[in-house]
């Protein structure tokens, strides 16, 4: 077996292409979404405001209104996609997401309590919003742990992983619910934002500390892209190989919580974008975890920039929020695989 | 690369061990050692621990009592790369994505060799085209696992074995679901690995004769014991199969191999 024979070369499978093709369709999304609006802009007015030129109206809507949202929705779209992507790694488990187990439900739990715990009677915050993405952290990771001990405990396969998240994730709802009546008035504006994920409440900050998160944990990805490979096989295949499979686990399962916490202190729980990008990513470029980061970021963010544009459009001038956009691509699949994983489990 | 003269020198020792589930013990004060450079059969009834010993070989479950050695050293406490360049193992029923390619998966076994975040390498390169070539998988490189036959998938699996380039193998009913064919193409090769290239191999069989054919050594464990353990000529009469298995026998010898052979009779009391 000295014979030094080389692999003949993959043929090529158009991945860059494809994943070209939906860094496009991010874009095309994102300009489509900048210049959609109650008062839409042609692009003889749209270009010259976004870089800085024009009227000052159209600067003040391209800037100040439009293009936060768009990158709100962009990034939280990124970080849920993400963080479904290892939860599904993690739990080997196709029907795995942060909304589908009960972390962004947890994790909205977190960030009201704290606007609860931490708002004066002027309706202002007496510390940083910058602990808020803390608070729903911890409000996740409650709910992760307590979504992973209850099925293990309890065995019944992906499908009984789904039945225990959803369980607590309506725990966790009826807690941000109760919050959202015992609060002040004020915070019943928000209940969108806490019951159901929207992005309507943009603001520069919020783009600037969920940017920086971002910036946290992408390349934390990247140094795990070889473990998450790994991870494709079955446990005791994978450990034999030389990986740390419950640790490995646990540290997909952090770096997730903290992705949907991150997304969700600042839109809310806008569901099944961590399930559905994932899975059109595989479709599109496969497993291989390097490339399906890349494919599922941007598929997260290109779903959630589009739904919140088909909500502004078709129920303007009321403010739907996105989450109800994308549960209305998202649940009918869930349903789809729930359907297909249920079989081949049965 | 076979060093002949470190052959039969013990590569892997359980030491006064005891493993189990829960609460259940699968065995206790086990001692087993297994041979460098050989082919070594664990065969013994259902249920009697034969994958409890091997996962504990591969210090992949803890043990109660007792230790596990590999050249002498105790594997109690290594980091899982370092364990892993040192013995590979292939489970009864592995699975990966139907979608994942051959070459990709094979690849999957060079994980212990990189560093960090270091990229496939050459000497990874070389090593999963070496192993597709001892498997007769190259041609089907690029082939998704998914369209593969049951035979085709084991050699896979193997191959990725042997991408791992560890000097000591556990194979745990490497033959399970394959007919006649693809079990005698299996366990040839596994003979191949072991006696061109000096590995130490462990492989749990139900098939005795199987392990008779193949194997230099064989163990027959019998309620998480050593019932009788030596090379295959030695060990593998009448006798000890039918105090091991409960079955009477006839043990005949191949004139062509020159290995001995047993035809069942009846099962011992009926």
């Amino acid at each position: 077996m000295t014979a030094v024979a080389e692999i003949p070369r993959a043929p090529a499978h158009g991945r860059a292409g494809r994943l070209a093709a939906l860094l496009l369709l991010l874009v095309a999304a994102a300009v489509t979404g900048i210049a959609l609006g109650s008062s839409s802009m042609p692009l003889d007015r749209l270009l010259p405001a976004l870089v800085g030129q024009g009227a000052e109206t159209d600067r003040l809507i391209v800037w100040g209104l439009r293009a936060p949202r768009v990158l709100l929705s962009a990034l939280a779209g990124m970080a849920l996609a993400l963080a479904g992507l290892l939860l599904q790694r993690a739990t080997r488990n196709p029907l795995a997401a942060p909304a589908v187990l009960g972390i962004s439900d947890g994790a909205a739990l977190g960030a009201v309590g704290f606007l609860f715990l931490f708002s004066d009677a002027a309706n202002a915050l007496t510390v940083g919003i910058y602990w808020q993405p803390v608070a729903a952290s911890c409000g996740a990771a409650v709910f992760a742990v307590l979504v992973a001990v209850l099925a293990r405990g309890a065995g019944g396969g992906p499908v009984g992983l789904v039945l225990h998240g959803f369980a607590l994730g309506a725990l966790a709802k009826a807690g941000v619910t109760l919050l959202m009546i015992a609060g002040p008035v004020y915070r019943a504006s928000q209940a969108s934002i806490w019951l159901a994920g929207s992005v309507h409440e943009a603001r520069w900050s919020d783009v600037a500390v969920l940017t920086s998160l971002m910036a946290l944990v992408l390349p934390m990805l990247l140094v795990l892209t070889a473990r998450m490979d790994q991870l494709l096989l079955d446990d005791h295949s994978a450990e034999a190989s030389g990986l740390p499979v419950r640790r490995t686990q646990a540290l997909l399962m952090a770096l997730a919580v903290v992705l949907t916490a991150s997304a969700v202190s600042f839109v809310g729980a806008i569901g099944f974008v961590g399930l559905v990008a994932p899975h059109a990513a595989r479709l599109l470029i496969g497993a291989r975890a390097l490339p399906a980061i890349a494919a599922s970021a941007l598929a997260g963010a290109a779903m959630v920039v589009l739904a919140d544009i088909a909500v502004r459009l078709a129920f303007a001038p009321l403010e739907v929020p996105t989450g109800a956009a994308t549960a209305l691509i998202g649940a009918p699949y869930f349903l789809f695989i729930l359907f297909r994983t249920g079989r081949a489990h049965a | 690369m076979h060093d002949r003269s470190r052959s039969n020198e013990e590569a892997l020792k359980l030491s006064a061990a005891a493993a189990g589930y829960d609460e259940r013990l699968v065995f206790s004060d086990l001692d087993l050692s297994i041979a460098r450079g050989r082919v070594t059969a664990l065969c013994g009834p259902n249920g009697c621990g034969k994958s409890t010993v091997l996962k504990a070989m591969r210090a992949m479950l803890p043990l109660r009592e007792g230790g596990v050695f590999l050249d002498g050293k105790p594997l109690a406490g290594w980091a899982p790369k370092a364990l892993a360049r040192e013995i590979a193992m292939l489970s009864q029923s592995p699975s990966a994505p139907d979608e994942m390619t051959v070459a990709d998966l094979v690849n999957l076994g060079r994980y212990a060799h990189r560093r960090g975040l270091a990229r496939k390498g050459t000497a990874d390169r070389q090593a999963v085209a070496a192993a597709l070539a001892a498997t007769d998988l190259a041609g089907l490189a690029h082939r998704p696992i998914g369209t593969l036959s049951g035979g085709q998938m084991q050699r896979v699996w193997i191959a990725m074995v042997i991408a791992q380039a560890a000097p000591v193998i556990l194979l745990d009913e490497p033959t399970n679901h394959l007919d006649i064919a693809h079990a005698l193409d299996t366990l040839s090769l596994v003979r191949r690995l072991s006696h061109e290239e000096g590995k130490t191999v462990v492989v749990v069989l139900h098939d005795l004769n199987l392990a008779a054919r193949f194997a230099d050594d064989i163990v027959f464990l019998k309620e998480g014991r050593v019932a009788a353990a030596g090379p295959v000529a030695r060990i593998f009469h009448a006798q000890s199969i039918a105090e091991v298995f409960g079955i009477h026998c006839r043990v005949l010898s191949d004139e062509e191999t020159g290995r001995p052979f047993c035809i069942p009779l009846a099962a011992r009391g009926r």
